[in-house]
């Protein structure tokens, strides 16, 4: 027996076992709370007859409003008359006879379901479910559809006999999703049926057919998450008139564990069938495929990394010379910071393995290296308000040379290094409270390799930028190492104002008594003077954003230029990439590299948005990238129209244009749009 | 907009006699009015009136004519049958055979217990009605 | 001509070298950052504040050749950073800094003259783009500290 509570403004009481209450009548039952003009409690049947309106909340995400009911005194049972019912505010569902189960099942009759707003105006949804019969479980969180007719903006569009859709709390329930259609100029238009299978609470798959013209392809993922880790494998299998004679396949499997005392083991899977499976079926970008596994461990004065990788080319021209690129590679690193006295010591320990499939001389070469280094650093500030830093340290490397007659099979190099680093940030406070610091910076270094000549595998691609500007060797790996006297000066001046904006602009430039011949002349660095390197960033707080960066020497003939902007405000939002490089043979890249990228997305309206990409090359002097796409959104309705056009042209890789048209429920499920977009009745 | 209770136990004959039992009495011969005070109850027919105090208003006067009305205070408690309702003070008017109970009222009808600000009882014909955010528990009959 | 040294005698940021602890790294990025902002900030022996920062990094590709080759990536990163007085616990300064560094992928093919842009001067020169990136986060933040250091100090 439980207790049922009732408050009303006035209560009579009739015969022993009738109570009318009128005013504001509410009941409360459990979680379940009834709130009713008048009510009639008839206690010798146990029934409550209630004239509306009714407002039953059930303590969960179900609403239901209705003109009368009749509900058995615990409001489990019964029937409401011309009922509505809203599930999480989103889904609503109105019948003229609904009928509530054990308070689990609600029955209605001749009913209709629909997240959209219906407006006075113009009364049709965007969509809507008209059923004979439906049936919500409130337990299970699931619709249950009879004889459904699914109408589009009023039109019948599909009928179901039956149809079982989750109910919007329910994000993981095994079921159809919305088919896609995807249509490009290779595979013709094809529909894409999604299901998803829930398997247990922690592991799903999601397997999706691919019919079209010239293909028949299954696509799924599958993602599973441990105590200690997640692990996700998305793979696709085609036969298609692109290549008859055998099966296309690709596999991608990612999974990140948790390892005891802070370790982290990571591992990736790519393999495909051929070289151009996944940028015919926009699976992805990507031109190489790297399979590897790798543990690490970060900690405030320790970085700890192994790993082991096979690479795996789909480049077109690399095809040929597979054998000469590097397939397997492996990386091991520790590094450890020890206070010592006022400064710090650098003790790093570092190996790499690479490894060549041919064996031919030069081409074939094999390398294993084994590093050790030491640095000790010290920072300081002088009274003079200038601080600096001095450095002190050696390097030691001994490398295992296959395959390469060119080098010993086994071969040294020792480089000792000193450093000191002044910088002299000056504050001063400009009209109206903006901040601004100007600092300049010199670093005058030193190092000397002595030893047999090593091989260059990790040191070819050298990039100079302020993050370099006073770095002791600008190498990214550790088979070079700058050497000689140099001297790194920089001025760097930071402007803040109080209302938000914020700017800085670096210049910086090396100086050296002689040439620094091992670095390639495209990166600047080569000259005695270097190249100037300027670089300007401005922030107007949230909205832009803009990054560019120049290297010229000093007769103003840029060698890079690159700049990044992005833009954002309510309606719109940009971003935009700008690259210029000077070609660099040597640095295989035999022409200028010269292009601009632009995505953006523009909120036309409450419910239309616009989306544009493009990427047009000024040395091809054509777009070699567009896409246009426009969206409806509503709070029930989302339609993605989507046109893009690749212009490549190789022998293998045509053009390729592929238009995309999507139409997803929201309110169904856990799709949902956000608030911004729920239509408005007067609009 | 008056609504009635039906109190079965509380038809009652207001014709009947009516006895008062307290500790003390008081007269006043001024303004005709009698004060009993100290676990007093009033009985008339099977209804029982108890209260702290209670002041009867006589027809004539006092402690010799007929009581036209009581006036009971300090925790009130009205018993008929298998009806009870208690509230902080209360008015019997017997020529007009009403009772009404003001100050957390709460009547008890069986199973069913009532509580509210204010109660009004027709004697005569055995209703009554409760009137301000009136709160109410029942069971729900798992039959 | 009104600038005066931040460090100096009087200076808004003076004494605060070796005052300022950052909060542990959980990933290699943030291994370099942490590292890159001690040696800027000194290493804290009797800090009065912390510095914490969220680091997020997005990869563009550029430089798309004919062949739907990607020869450059830019590799934007920003830095999301809150300065907190260690005593009271009260944020004093937050803010982002924004930046972005790229580096090259290019085609490797038969007619080469070097081994660049292989898969291992890739992944090389990708991970000292990363470095390069929490440099300059690192030393944005540092200025904006020490522009702004009346502020909160």
């Amino acid at each position: 027996q439980d207790l049922a509570s009732l408050v009303a403004d006035r209560v009579r009481v009739e015969g022993n076992a009738r109570l009318v209450a009128e005013g504001d009548v509410e009941i409360l039952f459990r979680d379940t709370r009834l709130t009713a003009p008048r009510i009639v409690y008839d206690r010798e049947i146990d029934r409550i007859d209630i004239t509306g309106p009714i407002v039953i909340h059930d303590g969960g995400s179900t609403l239901v409003l209705a003109d009368a009911a009749s509900l058995d005194a615990d409001l489990r049972n019964g029937v409401l008359l011309s009922a509505r019912l809203v599930l999480d505010r989103q889904l609503q569902l109105a019948a003229t006879q609904v009928a509530r189960l054990d308070g689990r099942y609600t029955e209605l009759l001749d009913s209709v379901a629909s997240s959209c707003e219906i407006c006075a105006a113009n009364p049709t949804p965007s969509w809507e479910i008209r059923a004979r019969r439906i049936v919500h479980d409130q337990e299970e969180r699931l619709l249950y559809f009879q004889d459904a007719t699914f109408r589009l903006f009023g039109v019948p569009i599909a009928y179901f006999p039956r149809l079982r859709l989750p109910d919007p709390t329910r994000d993981r329930v095994t079921g159809l999703l919305i088919p896609r259609v995807r249509s490009t100029s290779q595979l013709g238009t094809g529909l894409k049926f999604p299901v998803f299978v829930t398997l247990g609470d922690h592991a799903d798959i999601t397997l999706t057919p691919y019919l079209s013209s010239s293909t028949s392809t299954l696509e799924g993922v599958y993602r599973q998450s441990l105590r200690f880790g997640d692990v996700i494998v998305e793979g696709a299998a085609s036969n298609d008139d692109l290549v008859t004679d055998d099966l296309r396949w690709y596999l991608f499997a990612e999974g990140v564990f948790d390892l005891p005392r802070g370790f982290r083991l990571e591992f990736d899977v790519e393999e495909v069938s051929d070289r151009t499976y996944l940028i015919d079926y926009d699976y992805s970008e990507q031109d190489r495929l790297a399979t590897e596994i790798e543990i690490v461990r970060a900690r405030r004065d320790e970085f700890v990394s192994a790993s082991l990788a096979n690479f795996e080319t789909l480049r077109d021209s690399e095809i040929p010379i597979r054998d000469q690129l590097p397939s397997l590679y492996g990386q091991f690193e520790l590094e450890h910071r020890v206070p010592v006295g006022r400064g710090e010591m650098r003790i790093r320990l570092d190996a790499a393995i690479l490894d060549r499939e041919a064996d031919a001389d030069q081409i074939g070469r094999d390398v294993t290296r084994i590093g050790f280094s030491a640095e000790y650093g010290r920072g300081f500030v002088l009274p003079s308000g200038l601080v600096g830093r001095h450095t002190i340290g050696f390097d030691a490397d001994s490398y295992e040379v296959d395959n390469d007659t060119r080098f010993e099979g086994t071969s040294g190099r020792i480089t000792p290094s000193i450093s000191t680093e002044l910088r002299w940030p000056l504050a001063r406070s400009g009209p109206g409270g903006t901040r601004q610091l100007l600092e300049p910076v010199i670093r005058v270094g030193w190092a000397d390799s002595s030893g047999d000549p090593v091989p260059n595998e990790d040191s070819v691609l050298v990039e100079f930028d302020e993050g370099n500007l006073f770095s002791l060797s600008r190498f990214p790996g550790d088979d070079r190492i700058e050497e000689g006297l140099r001297a790194n000066i920089g001025l760097g001046y930071t402007v803040i104002a109080s209302s938000g904006w914020s700017s800085n602009l670096t210049v910086g430039r090396i100086l050296r008594p002689d040439d620094a011949t091992e670095f390639p002349r495209g990166t600047g660095l080569d000259a005695p003077r270097s190249d100037w390197l300027t670089a300007v960033q401005i922030d107007l707080g949230e909205r832009l954003d803009v990054t560019s960066r120049a290297l010229f020497d000093d007769g103003f003939s840029l060698s890079k230029s690159e700049a990044r902007i992005a833009y954002a405000d309510s309606s719109l939002s940009l971003e935009s990439g700008y690259l210029w490089l000077e070609e660099e043979p040597r640095d295989n890249r035999p022409f200028d590299t010269h292009e601009v990228s632009l995505d953006g997305a523009l909120r036309l309206s409450r419910h239309w948005t616009g989306t544009f990409g493009t990427r047009y090359d000024f040395n091809q002097d054509r777009s070699a990238r567009a896409a246009l796409g426009l969206e409806y959104r509503s709070e029930c309705l989302i339609v993605d129209l989507s046109l893009s056009r690749r212009f490549t042209s190789t022998d293998t890789l045509e053009p390729t244009t592929s238009v995309g048209f999507g139409l997803r429920l929201a309110g169904i499920g856990d799709t949902r749009s956000d608030e911004s977009y729920r239509k408005t009745c007067n609009g | 907009q008056e609504t009635a209770i039906d109190f079965g136990g509380l038809r009652q004959d207001t014709t009947q006699p009516v006895e008062v039992a307290s500790d003390a009495l008081e007269v006043n011969q001024s303004d005709g009015t009698a004060t009993f005070s100290g676990n007093v109850v009033v009985s008339q027919g099977a209804m029982r009136l108890s209260a702290g105090r209670i002041t009867a208003i006589y027809a004539g006067e006092a402690s010799a004519g007929r009581i036209r009305e009581l006036r009971a205070e300090e925790g009130v408690t009205l018993v008929a049958g298998e009806d009870a309702a208690e509230a902080q003070s209360a008015v019997y008017d017997i020529d007009e055979g009403s009772v009404v109970m003001t100050g957390d009222v709460l009547l008890t009808q069986g199973p069913t217990a009532l509580s509210s600000e204010r109660l009004v009882i027709d004697l005569v014909n055995g209703t009554g009605s409760l009137e301000g955010r009136v709160r109410t528990i029942f069971e729900t009959g798992e039959r | 001509c009104g600038f005066s040294p931040v460090y100096g005698p009087g200076g808004a940021a003076e004494g605060l070298y070796g005052q300022i602890a950052v909060a542990p790294p959980r990933d290699e990025p943030g291994y370099l950052f942490v590292r890159h902002l001690e040696e800027r900030l000194g290493l804290p022996d009797a800090p009065l504040y912390r510095l914490d920062a969220e680091i997020a990094l997005d990869e563009t590709g550029l430089g798309v050749t004919p062949d739907q080759e990607i020869t450059r990536i830019q590799i934007a990163g920003e830095a999301t950073y809150t300065l907190t007085d260690l005593a009271t616990g009260a944020v004093l300064q937050s803010g982002e800094a924004r930046s972005f560094t790229s580096y090259s992928a290019p085609v490797f093919s038969e007619q080469r003259n070097s081994i660049a842009g292989n898969a291992v001067t890739v992944r090389a020169a990708e991970s000292d783009a990363v470095e390069r990136l929490m440099t300059i986060l690192g030393d944005q933040i540092v200025s904006r500290l020490l522009a702004t250091a009346p502020d909160w100090r």
